[in-house]
């Protein structure tokens, strides 16, 4: 008979601090995919990402005695491979910001949209190449995001945690999580609005002689 | 492109209810995207959407907002990666911490 359940996150932890090397193997199995997603949120690199991964596990090894059983492991550990991949980031390069506030949409006095539009949004996600280009922009505009924001959107909407663990791992409340989450979203949406327009300015300017 | 001052909206279509646009692009949408919205509001929404294009492709487009972040999540994660992990903790830590 298969019964055995897989054991919880707080066996493996109790397990690696007494030093089963078996222990720390599934830890690794269970997690690292989920490390290596959220570390390449951050770093945007597959190989920085790959190293990133390995360092966080390096840390959990190391500072897993320091970890407090009476809190969620996940959250815990997650904020470990944020705090990774970036203090990674800080050593490769200065990080371009923006503001939030650049990038959202406008509005008339009168409350009405100001645009810019974006009529044909869902018949462009619909073409695999223009998809595919979407997706490379969308990740390049969460990149200029400050990272209050970046977290949100990257863990909520690219890796699909629940709002609830989010808001867990970042030590903030559930409004705050949807406030910050919206926002983020309204940039990222007004960035790929802003790229989609008809390429009015890119009229080659009269060669000036 | 800086959210600046407001200008003279061209059109007003959508004159006949409580919510504007920007109520609902920048108050209401999440919700109502997420369901977690009382239904009385979510009938208000719903009603000013039968009565304003711009604001319904305006959904349309952070719909597809949402779709294009879904499909970033990392799917090629290395093959080896996990066995490459744990060599690599094993050489640092040895058998002891």
């Amino acid at each position: 008979m298969d019964g055995v359940s897989a054991p919880s996150d707080l066996d493996l932890v109790r397990r690696i601090k007494a030093g089963d090397e078996r222990a720390l193997e599934q830890m690794i199995e269970r997690y690292h995919a989920r490390v290596y997603s959220l570390s390449y949120g951050v770093l945007r690199n597959a190989e920085d990402a790959e190293e990133s991964t390995q360092d966080t596990f390096l840390t959990l090894y190391r500072k897993i005695g320091t970890f407090d059983e009476s809190k969620k492991f996940f959250s815990w550990f997650y904020r470990v491979a944020l705090n990774q991949a970036y203090s990674r980031a800080r050593r490769r390069k200065p990080a371009a910001r923006i503001s939030i506030q650049e990038h959202l949409p406008r509005f008339h006095n009168d409350g009405h949209l100001a645009g810019p539009d974006w009529a044909d949004a869902s018949v462009a996600i619909e073409s695999e190449a223009s998809a595919r280009e979407l997706a490379r922009r969308a990740e390049e505009f969460i990149g200029e995001l400050p990272r209050t924001y970046r977290d949100v959107i990257w863990m909520a909407d690219v890796e699909e945690m629940p709002a609830a663990q989010v808001a867990e791992v970042l030590g903030i409340s559930i409004p705050a999580l949807k406030s910050r989450l919206h926002r983020a979203r309204l940039h990222v949406r007004q960035r790929l609005a802003e790229i989609s327009r008809p390429a009015r300015r890119a009229v080659p300017r009269e060669a000036a002689g | 492109m800086t959210k600046g001052k407001k200008t003279r909206s061209p059109s007003a279509h959508c004159h006949t209810d409580e919510i504007t646009c920007e109520r609902l692009v920048m108050e209401a949408l999440y919700d109502f995207e997420e369901g977690t919205m009382p239904e009385t509001e979510r009938a208000l929404l719903e009603r000013h959407l039968g009565l304003c294009p711009p604001c319904v492709r305006f959904l349309d487009s952070y719909r597809a907002t949402g779709k294009t972040l879904r499909a970033l999540k990392p799917r090629d994660i290395p093959p080896s990666l996990a066995q490459t992990v744990f060599q690599f903790v094993k050489e640092r830590c040895g058998k002891k911490r």
